[in-house]
């Protein structure tokens, strides 16, 4: 393998081809559910393939499943949304995320976010030529985001906030009166807010998930994305959306056009099922994350890792500092002597060589094995102490 | 109280004309809409056994961001067989259909390499994409017969400093197609200008004569070209399409792929390889019912044409004739949408779309 140095999303690429290369590589990295796509939807799809395959895509979507998104997000959500103006189906959430940005963001703007976070916001901010300033959240609080931290680097030239509840890697959620507050600032500073629910399933203990939009003032200001991906284990049919105020759909609308035309017809009858079929199957994953989630906890206290308690999402963000090693240096020797995957923090924000994510996205019986295995390369570390 | 902020935001993009360009549906939205860029096709039951298959067998989760192996690899023998190029799977890239093709190389290859030129007339979806960040860009003329860049036009961009054309070969305008001895001359100026090409091949299958630029000698290291994946085989709202290009430059556009949506859906890409094996089959007989159509659209329609080439579409320009299919209840594509105002496109769906004109406009 290569060992020239790489970062952010091309360092994750190289560890992943590294661990396709063993035969019995435990995945602990990707944020790819180990569950395929439940059976009714695939049905569901079939039957697209007999009787819409030629159907038009209008690029905000189709009709019907932008009324089923509507009805998600108010039941789940809490956003009212008119599904003939404010929602943009999108090829999954990474397209949704790219689109929020360039529909709010233009060359030389500012966004506040929160770090470390998913690095594709700082990816798609680059194509944009905006502005990234970070503020810093620490395993230390659960990775709580200071509202006086973000009102200090608000400058002139900031135009938007970044609200990843559950966040990645972090696996924090943003509690109601910090929610609130995050629009009283929003409004102070007159801020857009880009939210992203793609993980508002998965939260833990006494955490709720709450959505910007929701809020009062927070609708007019706010776009929100969200995807199947992850709740529905269908990040291979590339659906999410955007909801928003119908003026700012409008131009989403334009420039969904402009980057990729239109959503697969299928992947589109697909949600669709996904959206108004039985719950039971998003349930019993959901449940099952909760298990596991359980499962790497244990296992993280028993090696003496610390780890900001994950109240959301599908991963864990753990502080490896006392072993000494830089994370893309851990998680690449874990992975050559354990055949073993997990992502170094530096690859979410260079500021977090100490951490490492690991995700909880395989049977309970592979999960347990990858962690015995970690276990013997961090016992090693741990005698340096 | 408003946001002022907000206001700006909407300011900016209501602004940009280019973003705001309005595009030709793709696929048909009633029976009697011509406008859409694609025919609607039959799906061959064989390409949805195989996508269920592979979905059943658990081909739900995210794949390569370039593409699946064996598609990338079906997608370098086609072009191969059907063009003349020679692309390894490692130059091709599999897209979410051909707009995202347009998008990527656009952007990615012209931040390598400078100024691009851009026909007067192209499928609006080139105008609209360039609307998404700005880019130094250079008009070219084009021949008001086919709608094509002239060679001539070709020649005063390239000189002008462009180092990046953008051409379609058909037009999707008007399905005009360049001649070898064209192709040829515009490889030439190409080596001549140290420059580079995207060149839009989507309709080729439709032509039959449409030799690609990326076979010309030394074009394979300057030529992206870009397409829809296997047209004609039902698969249009499946949105599916490619870029090969040298691998220099695939590697920027596959990391933009991967910011912008990960992947390719993977219903889609079982759907494509399916209709890879079937399209040889296939094709002929869609492209003869086609041929069929609109020879009988121009023998007894008596429609005034611009000169084409591409069996599946018509572009008209007498003012009579449009009229006469948009009073008959006919969507028609705008050609001031590709930058031809005073024409019109019509898209030939089946063997019975002529018939259908026909008794309309009679
Ligand atoms: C926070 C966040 N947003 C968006 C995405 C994109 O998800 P997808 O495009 O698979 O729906 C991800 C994927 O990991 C994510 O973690």
């Amino acid at each position: 393998m290569s060992k020239q140095k790489k970062q952010g999303t091309n360092l994750l690429y190289q560890l992943i081809a590294e661990a396709r290369s063993y035969p019995d590589t435990i995945i602990l990295g990707r944020g790819d559910p180990d569950f395929d796509t439940p059976p009714h939807i695939v049905a569901a799809a079939k039957e697209a393939m007999v009787q819409n395959h030629g159907e038009f895509t209008p690029p905000e979507g189709i009709a019907p499943l932008r009324e089923a998104i509507a009805n998600r997000v108010k039941r789940i959500n809490n956003i009212d949304v008119d599904p003939a103006t404010e929602i943009v189906v999108t090829n999954g959430g990474q397209e949704a995320l790219f689109l929020m940005v360039l529909a709010v963001l233009a060359k030389g703007d500012e966004m506040v976010v929160p770090e470390p976070n998913y690095n594709t916001y700082h990816d798609s901010m680059k194509f944009a030529g905006a502005v990234k300033v970070s503020v810093p959240t620490s395993a230390d609080n659960d990775f709580y985001i200071d509202p006086a931290e973000v009102r200090k680097v608000i400058t002139p030239k900031t135009r938007a906030l970044l609200l990843v509840s559950p966040n990645n890697p972090t696996a924090g959620v943003i509690s109601e009166p910090e929610m609130k507050e995050m629009i009283k600032i929003a409004e102070e500073h007159d801020l857009m807010i880009l939210a992203d629910d793609i993980y508002d399933l998965f939260v833990y203990d006494d955490f709720k998930h709450v959505s910007p939009a929701s809020l009062p003032g927070g609708k007019e200001r706010s776009l929100t994305l969200n995807a199947l991906s992850k709740a529905y284990a269908m990040t291979g049919w590339r659906l999410g959306w955007i909801v928003g105020p119908a003026d700012l759909m409008a131009r989403v609308k334009e420039l969904k056009a402009a980057v990729s035309g239109g959503t697969s017809i299928i992947s589109q009858y697909a949600g669709l099922a996904a959206l108004t079929g039985p719950e039971e199957p998003v349930q019993m994953m959901a449940d099952t994350y909760k298990r596991r989630r359980r499962v790497v906890l244990d296992a993280l206290d028993e090696m003496g890792i610390k780890y900001g308690v994950p109240q959301g999402g599908q991963f864990v963000f753990a502080d490896i500092s006392f072993t000494g090693m830089d994370s893309a240096e851990l998680a690449q020797k874990i992975l050559s002597e354990q055949h073993v995957l997990v992502y170094p923090g530096s690859a979410f924000d260079k500021s977090r060589a100490q951490y490492i994510r690991m995700t909880f996205l395989q049977p309970e019986e592979k999960l347990r094995e990858g962690l015995e295995k970690m276990k013997e390369t961090m016992s090693k570390l741990q005698v340096s102490r | 109280m408003p946001s002022k902020t907000k206001a700006t935001i909407l300011q900016h993009h209501q602004q940009n004309r280019l973003l705001n360009t309005a595009m030709p549906p793709l696929a048909m939205r009633n029976p009697n809409d011509l406008s859409a860029d694609d025919l609607l096709a039959p799906l061959d039951e064989r390409v949805i056994e195989a996508t269920v298959s592979a979905l059943e067998s658990g081909q739900t989760h995210y794949v390569d961001v370039p593409g699946i192996g064996p598609l990338r690899e079906a997608l370098a023998k086609f072009l191969n067989s059907s063009a003349g190029t020679s692309a390894q799977m490692s130059n091709v890239l599999v897209t979410a259909g051909v707009q995202e093709s347009r998008f990527l190389s656009i952007h990615l290859i012209s931040e390598q390499l400078g100024k691009i030129a851009i026909p007067s007339v192209v499928h609006p979806g080139v105008r609209k994409t360039l609307g998404i960040r700005p880019l130094e860009t250079i008009e070219v003329d084009v021949d008001a017969a086919t709608m094509l860049p002239t060679l001539t036009a070709i020649r005063a961009a390239l000189s002008s400093g462009a180092k990046l054309i953008y051409l379609e070969s058909p037009s999707r305008l008007t399905g005009a197609t360049y001649s070898a001895e064209d192709v040829a001359a515009i490889a030439e100026l190409i080596h001549e200008h140290d420059a580079a090409a995207i060149w839009d091949q989507g309709l080729a299958v439709w032509a039959d004569s449409s030799p690609s630029l990326a076979a010309q000698q030394g074009m394979a290291e300057r030529v992206a070209v870009i397409g829809e994946a296997w047209p004609g085989m039902g698969l249009t709202s499946w949105h599916i399409g490619y870029i090969a290009a040298p691998e220099p430059w695939i590697a920027p556009m596959q990391s933009q792929k991967q910011i912008m949506s990960i992947c390719t859906s993977t219903a889609s890409q079982y759907a494509a390889l399916e209709a890879s094996n079937l399209f040889e089959q296939t094709y002929p007989e869609i492209k003869k019912q086609l041929n069929n159509a609109r020879q009988q659209l121009l023998d007894t329609a008596k429609l005034d044409v611009l000169q084409g080439g591409a069996v599946n579409i018509l572009a008209i320009r007498s003012t009579a004739d449009i009229e006469r299919l948009q009073s008959a209840g006919y969507d028609v594509a705008d050609g001031a949408e590709f930058g031809a105002p005073g024409v019109v496109r019509i898209t030939i769906t089946g063997d019975d779309t002529a018939q259908n004109i026909i008794e309309q406009l009679a």
